[in-house]
């Protein structure tokens, strides 16, 4: 089973309601969003409508939010050698 | 200087025309790059539907009908037929929402 990775990448800000239908459908509500989608004619059929707006590959299983903010997170530029003392257990 | 009778170009009866009649090479690159995007979107869905054996109206009419980037005439990505305009032709930032909708073909001949 693989998946639509579908990212909102311009915004749909003065463009007909049915534009703006279809992006709501997909779930998409702003610019950077991500979401996933079951390969289907029936999200094809969306893509295709907004295809000016959004960025898509194909991927093969959906990320989970966290996943997704993860891949976009920079590296911290400091790694942690060893807890403080009386500091949080598991950091 | 400020207030209604300020003496500016447009305001003193001249026509200014603010708005370039073509693309600066800038712009003309990024359209480039709007419509290999628009593309690599299609390409996308067909392979993705095609490993499944499954086909799409839409996308099917899209491949046969519109030209991908590398087969469009400058003339095409750049400009716009209009019937009302000198020798049919107009730039295509002249077509509202020009960097979100589609506009590939024009009628032949024109």
């Amino acid at each position: 089973m693989s998946y639509f990775r579908i990212t909102l990448h311009r915004s749909a800000i003065g463009l007909p309601e049915r534009t703006r239908g279809v992006l709501a459908a997909l779930g998409l509500r702003k610019r950077s969003q991500t979401v996933f989608h079951p390969v289907h004619p029936q999200f094809a059929g969306m893509i295709m409508k907004v295809k000016e707006l959004v960025r898509v590959e194909e991927v093969d299983r959906p990320l989970s939010k966290k996943e997704v903010k993860a891949e976009r997170t920079p590296e911290p530029g400091f790694y942690v050698e060893r807890p403080a003392e009386g500091g949080r257990v598991g950091l | 200087m400020f207030g209604p009778f300020r003496i500016t170009n447009p305001l003193s009866g001249g026509l200014l025309w603010k708005i370039p009649w073509r693309l600066s090479k800038f712009q003309k690159a990024r359209q480039r790059r709007r419509l290999r995007a628009v593309d690599s979107v299609v390409e996308t869905l067909h392979n993705a539907l095609a490993k499944k054996g499954q086909t799409l109206e839409s996308l099917e009419r899209w491949k046969a009908e519109m030209p991908t980037e590398q087969e469009m005439l400058p003339k095409d990505k750049y400009t716009i037929f209009d019937r009302k305009e000198k020798r049919y032709r107009k730039g295509i930032h002249k077509l509202p929402k020009w960097t979100r909708v589609s506009q590939r073909v024009n009628p032949p001949g024109y």
